[in-house]
């Protein structure tokens, strides 16, 4: 552990278009060589909450190792302006590259990126254009319709649980009524046409392989290596000339789906291991 | 996988999933579920199943995420069992 004590992170309004950005920066330590810096792209809907505390962990473990690092929440999250009924795909790949100017206007001449479930697969997609070094991946959402999918099962499984009226058959219905122009509530989250379809459309296997250095962390059942799904995204950026590799890490939380679960040692432990200078 | 193995491992990822601490192993097939797990709520059903997926490489139909289904450690291991037939 470097005992630095790492300065508070500033809270700040980030300007972009159709309101403003919260962001949380947190400064590198002084007494490191510089690093670079982080942007911390959230996961999607609720994940986004369950992570929060230990994204602020993390941040504040890399700005120890000598990087800044920029949480910012995205259009329509978190405490950003927007509703997250307007937000879409696009304000979210504009919000990662105002991040990436504005961490440069600070000095900053490497960026790297660091997601969290769907928040990795946003860095993936803006990665190349933001010239990124390193993409440190968390528990990488690869697919956005099966994401998507997921998110609508929660309602029907609120259906099927009895907590709600049954209103929709399956997730087709749900996504029939959402291209007809309907807003859907999901735990919570009210969910429209422009951000579906835009979910529905993303996949990992599309986007152009990564030219940065790709550090992809997964949690996995004891005993057990990352899953098939894992391997062959990773194999096909192997092949594409991408450095790319990836640790399974046994027994660690589903953080991101457990409501106040608010550690991940492993996933700190991995990235302190695969950042921190040599000695 | 045999159907022990695949019930050991259905009730590893519930484990897992919902945290279950030392309730996990205790789980036997006829153990009830729903209605037994408080933490299983509908984003707990829906995690529980996106993480059947990953650990099986399987894609369940929506039909799948029922009360039947989640009644039992049983009834969710053959769920399994079914889609990992040939």
């Amino acid at each position: 552990m470097n005992a630095t004590q790492a300065a508070p992170a500033s809270a700040f309004f980030l300007p972009g278009a159709r309101g403003a950005r919260f962001c949380l920066f947190h400064a590198p330590a002084p007494d490191q060589p510089a690093c670079g810096a982080f942007i911390y792209l959230h996961p999607f809907a609720e994940e986004m909450n369950c992570a929060r505390r230990i994204a602020a962990q993390q941040s504040r473990a890399l700005a120890a190792l000598g990087f800044g690092v920029l949480q910012i929440d995205l259009f329509g999250c978190g405490d950003s302006d927007g509703e997250f009924s307007d937000a879409d795909w696009a304000a979210w790949r504009d919000d990662a590259s105002d991040a990436a100017d504005w961490l440069g206007a600070q000095g900053f001449e490497r960026i790297n990126l660091w997601g969290v479930r769907l928040g990795a697969l946003l860095a993936l997609d803006v990665a190349n254009r933001l010239d990124a070094e390193h993409l440190l991946l968390w528990q990488p959402t690869l697919n956005g319709k099966h994401a998507l999918t997921q998110f609508l099962r929660i309602a029907l499984a609120g259906q099927a649980l009895g907590g709600s009226a049954v209103r929709f058959a399956d997730t087709g219905a749900m996504r029939a009524a959402l291209a007809a122009g309907e807003m859907i509530e999901i735990a919570g989250y009210p969910l429209a046409s422009a951000l579906a379809a835009d979910l529905d459309a993303l996949e990992a296997a599309n986007l152009p392989a990564p030219r940065a250095q790709v550090h992809w962390l997964e949690r996995s059942s004891e005993g057990l290596p990352l899953t098939a799904a894992s391997e062959r995204q990773l194999d096909r950026w192997r092949a594409a000339g991408t450095n790319a590799h990836g640790i399974a890490l046994p027994g660690a939380t589903a953080f991101w789906s457990t409501p106040g679960h608010t550690t991940a040692p492993e996933f700190n432990a991995a990235t302190a291991q695969l950042l921190a200078p040599p000695p | 996988m045999t159907n022990t193995e695949i019930l050991a491992a259905v009730r590893q990822v519930l484990t897992e999933s919902l945290a279950l601490g030392s309730r996990g192993p205790a789980l036997r097939a006829e153990s009830a579920l729903l209605g037994s797990l408080p933490e299983l709520d509908s984003m707990a059903v829906m995690s529980v199943m996106a993480a059947l997926e990953e650990r099986f490489d399987i894609l369940a139909d929506d039909d799948d995420i029922s009360g039947e289904t989640f009644a039992t450690l049983a009834s969710l291991s053959a769920l399994v069992e079914r889609k990992l037939a040939p």
